[in-house]
């Protein structure tokens, strides 16, 4: 089976005229980092494809203390935004240049794990969700946008037209941990915020990627320390919390037997760089 | 749906070629415009021997279907220099052995003369790092990264940057 077309919407009205034209058999794809793998090896056998390389989706810009960060923005782009460290980090231990040049954030969301690296820094930050139908758009929360292996809230009719994040002056940290120092899967990822006042947390997220079906908050870790001073007690209290509430894959990469003692180690360590002065260490 | 045709700058030159809906750049490049330096290694974007620059930039050719980048400037390691005129990451590898089979190659030198262009003095590490999307299964990469920082000591007719001593 071959590909009969491949559609390139310019505006993302067209984009969602095509969707409700052709349907949910439609292949969505941007940069193609996840899809063309699929599709070159003949796992995907899509008919009809939707390209929105060039939906005019690509925007990335800071609108009042929010990034507005549309869902075809490379990753290279995230990768230079030096006033979200935790993002530009995120970004920039993803994949290696080349695929950061093609591979999108919106497409980071619909990356299977071990792959998300850049959902779970926006999970941290608590980002916002923008789905686009032909009736309108809704915003969910990022955290509310992941249903399972592979599945999210996304409509059969609808598109990410963008990610909104928050900006804030709260302390943020991200530790990957791969089995290469660059262009390396996730054993595991952890991306941190935390609002300390006094030394005691007032507002903290904790993040997760590699370590279940999709990229989560680790509610119960984050509860283990709001209201406590993060010393070593309260970290190792989180790192529990962390471990208890993560269902993380064996691939090629790790067993999930190692995935559950890397998600303690790091949880306590991007934890531990939270704890410093200044304003967290990005690693 | 049928082929279309799709006006795009290889090496230099406006070419126009017909192409499938979802054609690769780098079946495009290889069968019809003859560069097969452009290599057909894993079709996953795992191996980086498929890489081109797009306006200036390392893309994989096997991941990118050819329509999406009409109108824009692809380079290929066949334009990257000239026999008689090699780029200084050509020469570079060439004095200093940065290859064994040459299947990496084309990869490596265009990553390498796109990181020079961002970065006229990376460190080690930043050679590292860009060259991480890049895959050799014979040197063990040290006479690659060799080659790369013997070529940004070269003045070689690039602008600004004082050779190194």
């Amino acid at each position: 089976m071959t590909v009969t077309d491949y559609f390139q919407p310019r505006s993302l009205p067209e984009a969602l005229d095509l969707l409700g034209t052709h349907g949910p058999e439609l292949l969505v794809m941007a940069g193609g980092t996840v899809a063309m793998p699929l599709i070159n090896e003949g796992i995907s056998l899509p008919r009809q494809v939707l390209g929105l390389r060039h939906a005019g989706l690509d925007r990335l810009e800071r609108v009042g203390d929010e990034l507005r960060i549309g869902a075809t923005a490379t990753l290279s782009s995230l990768a230079a935004q030096d006033d979200v460290p935790l993002l530009r980090e995120a970004a920039r231990r993803t994949a290696s240049w080349a695929v950061r040049n093609m591979g999108t954030v919106g497409g980071n969301l619909f990356t299977p794990p071990p792959g998300g690296d850049v959902a779970t820094a926006l999970l941290a930050l608590d980002a916002r969700v923008v789905l686009a139908g032909r009736r309108g758009e809704r915003s969910v929360p990022l955290a509310g946008f992941f249903t399972g292996f592979l599945t999210t809230e996304l409509g059969p009719d609808e598109l990410v037209a963008e990610v909104v994040v928050p900006l804030g002056a709260a302390r943020t940290a991200f530790r990957k941990f791969g089995r290469k120092a660059a262009n390396t899967p996730a054993v595991v990822t952890v991306a941190t915020v935390a609002t300390l006042d006094g030394g005691v947390v007032r507002e903290v997220r904790i993040a997760l990627g590699a370590a279940g079906p999709h990229p989560f908050r680790a509610v119960a870790a984050e509860q283990a320390i709001v209201g406590r001073a993060l010393d070593d007690a309260a970290i190792t209290a989180a790192a529990d919390a962390a471990v208890e509430a993560c269902d993380p894959l064996t691939d090629a990469v790790a067993s999930a037997w190692y995935r559950r003692r890397m998600v303690r180690l790091f949880v306590r360590r991007a934890l531990e760089d939270l704890a410093r002065p200044a304003s967290g260490r990005e690693a | 749906m049928g082929s279309a045709i799709v006006i795009l700058e290889v090496d230099g030159r406006e070419v126009e070629v017909l192409a499938s809906p979802l054609a690769t750049l780098q079946a495009v490049l290889r069968t019809q415009l003859g560069r097969t330096g452009v290599k057909d290694g894993c079709r996953q974007g795992g191996c980086g021997s498929c890489t081109v620059l797009v306006d200036g930039e390392p893309m994989l050719s096997c991941l990118l279907p050819v329509r999406d980048v009409a109108g824009r400037r692809v380079t290929t390691i066949e334009g990257l220099g000239a026999e008689a005129d090699l780029h200084p990451v050509q020469a570079a590898f060439l004095d200093h052995n940065g290859f064994q089979c040459g299947y990496c190659t084309p990869g490596m030198e265009l990553v390498a003369a796109a990181l020079l262009e961002h970065d006229p003095r990376p460190s080690r590490e930043a050679i590292g790092e860009a060259l991480s999307g890049n895959v050799c299964r014979c040197t063990g990469y040290l006479p690659i990264v060799e080659a790369i920082e013997a070529a940004v000591a070269q003045p070689a007719g690039r602008e600004g940057g004082s050779p190194d001593a």
